[in-house]
């Protein structure tokens, strides 16, 4: 480790672990309520389980940026980090406000919560994702803003890279998106469009750049390709990246009382969004073909590959397959949907993370890489991990077609409960899957404490 | 990848691109909240329908439920529900207000949110609201959503 | 043998036909690759490549036409849940073959043949 505040990150990616835990235990949950209906029914109806899996999920990867940025920034802005103390000060106000929010939605009913936290005044709680009370959507806005300003501070005054600024434009776009979750008017069709510039121009804009720009870090580090090459790769992907995704936001906008050119609109541009992915697999396995050193974290190469592959097949085929109007007419809001979510979610951005803290751990503990027995099995639980999510996937996949044909296109269309009992089958495989998932990370996390012999840097 | 394209050009397609784009978006919402008025249904949304609206929000039902297709896949699309219980917001009150605290044993089960007649009245004309916004294609493709 | 800029070029050529023929340009993209292969002489990368490309396109309209026509043959061409199995598989394999190829193209980029691992 090259500086002393890279070493804050430590603390950002425990905490992304954590709570990684925290949501995937409730995921768990949520796939048994969905074969046992009234499973924790009414301590922990089925909402709260999911408002804490999803805000878990959103909460951790936000602590993954934060803490793959820490690392990543002094070592390529040549400085210390501009203000470690924030970062610390930012990393508990952070941690503390999340817990409590969590914990207000399993202890106390959320309507009673909207009470406490004085929703009237502003109201923005309610909708998916952004259930958090008012008070900690702007204790969101404040840890963000001073981690934008630390990070933009070390960047602006040091070397400049095109990975830090590009990660800095995805930052300040993530920071200023989010600003869109405090409008919530009277009309639904206005909430439900600018809704979307949250939560699209987030996972499918802004966080693009960041994922983009974490992955070209960690490669230039494992592989030592040219930086040039790199840099120019990167440029492509995210140029296809807004190209395709901006217009693309369409794709939100076709059944919701928006008018009907956006289904052009929409299928159009949102058909460009693999290519960025696309083009993210080729530029991941042409740098590890074309590299000039083996670096002895094979962990990490590993999971670089795997981020690219698998944000490919999650977010730009899966994405794909329900993205023209005509197909997402029928599958709109079915299990297709949460498919492609959950692999989505994992190939791009889970995956990037777990590649930065894979690479960086061994380094800040002082090691170039893990022990050869800790990086097997790191292994073990990149592959155990990856293929349940697939399986979850295929499972839902399925689920979702026999959903689209029964309840949506057939010409006798039987109810949404009617034919969620006829899922069961499919929702069994995908929760066997689950805890199959969870195993693996619950191994991923063993490795960090696995003893074995220790690996030599190879130039 | 060829010499003649370079780095240089591909920042400048990333910046042309992406500020293009995203002055096309800007363009296009200016378009589309214009044009709301003509399929939003906002010109029945009373007091009552944002109360509802609210109180839609402070019970997250969205967690459960999707409305136009977006939310959780647990239980039934409700934006078109005022329709499919025959245009009853008299049904839309009785269903919400006869859910079991306990639940359904081996179901999957609603809350009992314990609301007053006021506030089902409030939610029943938000889910009517709901259902009068002209959809393209008239989405949901039929009355089960 | 040494390898010319030109074995290489058309390397590159036949492993992108075959990733085209997976994906964008069907048919299209065997035809060049069947013409590009004709081209090769024995032993060089650009046959391995070009040979490579079409056993993979093969195999794949094997598996991605014949046995989903086999899938609803079976399970029945009316039967909602035969199409469901079948565009799952369609789905599942098509996306591995892309991948296969296009690890296949990043290998005829650095004039190599595909290898199942890399070097330790």
């Amino acid at each position: 480790m090259k500086y002393e505040s890279q070493g804050i990150a430590k603390l950002y990616f425990i905490a992304a672990i954590g709570l990684f835990v925290g949501q995937i235990v409730f995921g768990v949950v949520m796939g048994l309520q969905y074969v046992m209906g009234d499973f924790l029914f009414p301590e922990i109806p089925f909402n709260v389980a999911r408002m804490v899996h999803t805000n878990l999920l959103i909460v951790w990867l936000l602590f993954g940026f934060m803490g793959s940025a820490y690392f990543l920034v002094p070592e390529e802005s040549e400085r210390e980090l501009y203000s470690p103390m924030l970062a610390k000060v930012m990393f508990w106000i952070f941690l503390i406000a999340g817990a409590l929010t969590v914990l207000g939605y399993l202890l106390v009913p959320y309507a009673r919560l909207a009470e406490i936290t004085m929703n009237d005044l502003l109201p923005t709680m309610g909708r998916e994702f952004l259930e958090q009370p008012t008070i900690t959507k702007i204790g969101i806005v404040i840890v963000a803003l001073a981690f934008v300003f630390n990070i933009g501070m070390t960047i602006l005054t040091g070397r400049k890279t095109v990975i830090t600024l590009v990660l800095l434009t995805g930052l300040i776009g993530l920071a200023v998106f989010f600003l869109f979750s405090f409008y919530n008017p009277d009309n639904l069709v206005l909430d439900k469009y600018f809704w979307w510039f949250v939560v699209h121009l987030w996972v499918e804009g802004v966080w693009e750049l960041i994922m983009a720009s974490l992955l070209a870090y960690v490669l230039i580090k494992v592989t030592g390709v040219d930086r040039e090459v790199i840099e120019k790769w990167l440029y492509i992907i995210i140029a296809m990246a807004l190209i395709s995704g901006l217009v693309g936001t369409g794709h939100h906008f076709f059944w919701i009382g928006t008018p009907d050119y956006w289904q052009w609109l929409g299928s159009i541009f949102s058909a460009l969004e693999p290519i960025p992915f696309f083009m993210m697999t080729m530029f991941a396995f042409t740098v590890v073909k074309k590299r000039r050193r083996d670096h002895p974290n094979k962990a990490a190469v590993l999971w670089a590959l795997g981020t690219a592959v698998m944000a490919f097949l999650g977010a730009g085929v899966w994405g794909f397959l329900h993205t023209l109007a005509p197909v997402n007419y029928y599958t709109h809001g079915t299990q297709i949907t949460a498919a492609h979510g959950h692999m989505a979610f994992y190939g791009a951005y889970v995956m990037v993370v777990l590649t930065v803290i894979s690479y960086s751990m061994p380094i800040m503990r002082g090691k170039i890489a893990a022990n050869e027995t800790a990086q097997k099995i790191e292994i073990w639980s990149f592959w155990l991990m990856t293929l349940s999510m697939v399986v979850i996937t295929i499972f839902l996949t399925v689920a979702g077609f026999v959903q689209t044909y029964l309840q949506r296109y057939s010409d006798e269309p039987q109810s949404f409960m009617a034919v969620q009992e006829q899922l069961t089958t499919y929702y069994w495989m995908r929760e066997i899957a689950g805890v199959f998932f969870l195993i693996g990370l619950l191994l991923y996390i063993y490795s960090f404490f696995a003893k074995g012999k220790e690996v030599e840097a190879v130039e | 990848m060829r010499e003649t394209f370079t780095k240089g050009m591909a920042r400048n397609i990333y910046y042309g691109g992406g500020v293009f784009f995203l002055l096309v978006l800007i363009g296009l919402t200016v378009d589309t909240v214009r044009s709301l008025p003509k399929t939003d249904n906002s010109e029945n949304i009373t007091e009552e329908v944002a109360a509802g609206k609210r109180l839609w929000e402070v019970n997250n039902c969205i967690g459960c439920h999707t409305l136009l297709g977006e939310g959780a896949y647990f239980a039934p699309e409700l934006g078109n529900v005022y329709t499919r219980f025959g245009e009853s917001t008299e049904a839309i009150k009785a269903f919400i207000k006869s859910r079991p605290v306990e639940g359904i044993p081996g179901r999957r089960s609603m809350p009992q949110f314990n609301l007053t007649d006021q506030q089902l009245e409030e939610i029943a004309q938000f889910l009517k609201y709901v259902d009068g916004i002209k959809t393209a294609r008239d989405w949901p493709p039929n009355i089960q959503g | 043998m040494n390898t010319t800029d030109k074995q290489l070029k058309r390397a590159f050529h036949a492993a992108l036909m075959s990733l085209l023929n997976l994906t964008v340009l069907p048919i299209i993209g065997f035809i060049v690759l069947l013409l590009l292969y004709k081209k090769t002489a024995a032993n060089t990368i650009d046959r391995y490549h070009a040979a490579l490309g079409i056993k993979l396109n093969l195999l794949a309209a094997i598996a991605l036409i014949l046995v989903s026509l086999l899938i609803l043959a079976v399970g029945g061409f009316n039967s909602p849940m035969s199409w469901i199995y079948m565009v799952s598989y369609f789905v599942t394999v098509h996306a591995a073959f892309i991948l296969i190829a296009t690890w296949a193209v990043v290998c005829s980029l650095a004039g190599d043949k595909l290898k199942n691992n890399d070097e330790p």
